[in-house]
């Protein structure tokens, strides 16, 4: 087994969230008492979503996921012994162009406050102050696997996010010149040309988690 | 490819053709009955409503094969009209079914077709809140369908019927509010085909021939020799018929599974679901984009209109047969040459031409991956793929593995474009009728993910070009896939396409068996 294919890296952390109450439970619930699992779940669902997402703002996500794994399921048997998990886990998968410290370094470096929101309530997070300390910590908790996400070409998404412009540009193009004299095609597509530019990976282009065309 | 010989291969599986009610196995066909008139009724007290229904249901034709004459010619005795009787969900309700036979009914079943409208596309100028003011309550329990040979049949019948329900006020009411010809309001839609020099034909009103391909499965009665192209695609390129539960409840299907049914048995068994539809066709409007495209497309005006819809409009033959303005001008030539002879008495020409109207049918897509022929995106290519979604060698256990469980049995007829001209504000389109065990997994896969959608052909976005629900966007296209061939011609794109059809209304009916007709209408339906 291996994390990567190709230049695409599969990461899946599992993060132990810390059992019992918060002792900095938000104020509404205080009265009754809150426990770890149940703030991250809170903001897990409240993060926010396409271009606002941390995600759109950490290099090279393909697909990212976060959510959490309450226990595992008994399946069906005679068996007298049923595994129960110790705590509850913050699980971590995404798939991303590159190598793993410095995506890890990106998520940090961009969400800081984010992270440290999220990652507060698992086990041994204390001891993270920065960036090194956040790689180290999604190390410890990683696990060799090969679930990767189908859905990509092993390109820096910068780069597939352009020439997913440029395909749709040149789809306008062509269903806007159909019947143009040679004359009139080569002008207008020199004009695409410089509209487009080509060679420009940043601009003009899709923005990472972009979900409107705005042509 | 090598073919059967249908007429020498015998069907194994007999069904109660006297239990399944009539057009569901087989058609009942424009040239026999080319005139039909559905109604919607409300039920109102249960007891009441089941005394109508157990009257009506006398009335109700079967599938089973005509009666033969004893005269010398043993031609068929066909009666003057037909009856048909379905469902909706709140119908079953209203009609006393127990609790828990409602319950095994599926959801998009109980759920009705307005409330699956995002699915189906019909949003925009075909939302629910712009169809007919019947649809607009929610107290359709029934349709009624009357087919007949011609108008006074249907008069004659829809009378009939009319007696039926003013002898049970209580229980029973033709419902009003479909909207009809120069702004009527009926209690009933007529539908007909459409007739030309007097006779009927299989046209509708943007000038397509229509209905051609529908499918062909185990017991449904019909002819052997209209399986090649109908039934199943075999890896060896011959054909079998698909399995019957694909198409009627209590039997195996394509998964060798029963179809998710109500309990109990007798209820659902021989039954099966049907999606109506009253499908507009603003005819100017279709008319006048393919004028305007015409213009600048390399070819005729009825090659144009045959690359949207895969098949030439005059005749209905298919791209795969006759892909350019001199292949069909061969193809007409050479069928007026068969057809001379057929007329001069020759009997091998009636042979030539039996085999090449086969061919109107029994084709794939194999040889023309790239859509030069067909284009990838065109109508017949969207709603019956064949062969064609299989990219990969052998990717599938059959060819057409995918569209096995995704075929359509269209029932359905023109309406309107008689009474007045023809024009998008004049009511005309069709009554789109789709028969099958699954409305979720057949009409509404197809619906949503080939008519609406192109992920499967690789067209993106891309829309069926005739059905579709377009908006008139730049993007909203459709690809005439150019040839390959050094010196060929180029693509054509079709761009801001309009919504040539709306959805003007319709629900989801469940068409029980006689047997289950009977068990409702005396309160028998007992699932424990």
């Amino acid at each position: 087994m291996a994390n990567t294919s190709g230049n695409a890296y599969g990461l899946t952390a599992l993060c132990p969230i810390i059992n019992g109450h918060t002792n900095d439970s938000n104020p509404l619930y205080k009265a009754a008492g809150e426990s770890h699992d149940k703030e991250v779940r809170r903001i897990l669902q409240a993060l926010p979503l396409n271009q606002e997402s941390p995600f759109a703002n950490t290099d090279n996500t393909y697909l990212a996921r976060l959510f959490i794994l309450n226990d595992v399921f008994f399946q069906q048997g005679n068996d007298f012994k049923r595994d129960q998990l110790k705590s509850k886990y913050l699980c971590f998968n995404s798939n991303f162009h590159g190598e793993l410290e410095p995506y890890l370094t990106s998520l940090w470096n961009n969400n800081e406050n984010q992270v440290r929101e999220i990652w507060q309530h698992c086990v041994a997070f204390e001891s993270v102050s920065n960036a090194n300390d956040f790689v180290r910590y999604i190390k410890s908790c990683q696990l060799t696997t090969t679930l990767f996400f189908n859905g990509s070409n092993d390109q820096p998404v910068a780069e597939q996010l352009k020439a997913l412009y440029v395909k749709q540009m040149f789809s306008e193009f062509v269903l806007t010149q159909q019947g143009k004299s040679a004359a009139e095609l080569k002008q207008a597509f020199k004009y695409f040309l410089q509209r487009v530019q080509l060679n420009d990976v940043k601009s003009p282009s899709w923005k990472p988690g972009q979900t409107e065309v705005t042509l | 490819m090598s073919y059967i010989d249908g007429s020498s291969m015998k069907e194994s599986k007999s069904l109660d053709l006297y239990d399944i009610q009539g057009n569901v196995c087989k058609g009942y066909g424009r040239y026999g009955f080319p005139k039909a008139r559905y109604c919607f009724l409300s039920f109102q007290h249960t007891h009441s409503a089941r005394e109508f229904l157990a009257l009506l249901i006398e009335k109700i034709t079967t599938a089973e094969t005509w009666p033969v004459s004893e005269s010398s010619d043993h031609h068929r005795i066909k009666p003057n009209s037909t009856l048909n009787l379905g469902f909706t969900y709140s119908g079953l309700k209203k009609l006393g079914l127990p609790e828990r036979s409602l319950k095994g009914f599926p959801v998009d079943f109980t759920m009705g077709m307005k409330a699956r409208s995002e699915i189906l596309g019909d949003t925009g100028i075909s939302a629910p809140e712009h169809w007919d003011d019947i649809w607009q309550q929610d107290n359709v329990h029934a349709w009624v369908a009357i087919n007949a040979r011609d108008q006074d049949a249907i008069e004659f019948e829809f009378n009939a019927l009319g007696d039926l329900v003013t002898q049970h006020p209580d229980g029973v009411r033709i419902m009003s509010g479909i909207k009809g010809p120069n702004n009527t309001i009926l209690p009933y839609q007529d539908a007909s085909a459409v007739f030309e020099n007097g006779l009927p034909t299989a046209k509708e009103h943007f000038g397509f021939t229509d209905g051609i391909g529908n499918p062909y499965f185990e017991g449904c009665g019909n002819s052997m020799s209209r399986l090649p192209g109908r039934g199943k695609l075999m890896r060896d390129g011959s054909w079998q018929p698909l399995a019957t539960g694909e198409f009627v409840l209590g039997h195996v299907d394509e998964a060798q599974e029963y179809p998710p049914a109500p309990e109990p048995k007798l209820l659902s068994r021989n039954g099966t679901y049907m999606v109506y539809r009253k499908l507009h066709e603003n005819v100017d409007t279709f008319n006048g984009y393919i004028d305007n495209l015409a213009k600048d497309f390399d070819g005729s005006r009825d090659l144009l209109m045959a690359k949207m819809s895969g098949r030439w409009p005059d005749n209905g033959a298919p791209l795969t047969l006759a892909a350019t303005d001199e292949e069909k001008e061969t193809l007409d030539a050479k069928m007026a040459s068969i057809e001379l002879r057929v007329s001069e008495g020759d009997k091998s020409a009636l042979i030539e031409r039996k085999e090449l109207r086969r061919q109107w049918v029994d084709f794939t897509f194999n040889d023309d991956k790239s859509g030069s022929r067909c284009p990838v995106g065109a109508h017949i290519r969207r709603t019956n793929t064949r062969g064609s979604l299989e990219t990969e060698h052998k990717a599938f256990h059959r060819p057409g593995a995918l569209v096995d469980r995704r075929r359509l049995m269209r029932r359905g007829l023109p309406y309107g474009g008689i009474d007045e001209a023809k024009s998008d504000s004049a009511e005309q389109g069709i009554i789109f009728m789709s028969i099958g065990a699954s409305i979720e997994r057949q009409f509404e896969f197809v619906q949503q993910q080939w008519v609406n959608y192109s992920n499967d052909f690789k067209l993106g976005n891309d829309k069926d070009p005739l059905i579709g629900s377009h908006d008139g966007k730049l993007t909203d296209k459709h690809i005439i896939q150019g040839c390959p061939i050094k010196g060929a011609k180029p693509p054509f794109f079709c761009t801001q396409m309009p919504r040539f059809v709306e959805t003007r209304g319709g629900d989801y009916f469940f068409i029980p068996s006689i047997s289950a007709l009977r068990m409702i209408a005396e309160g028998l339906i007992d699932p424990s």
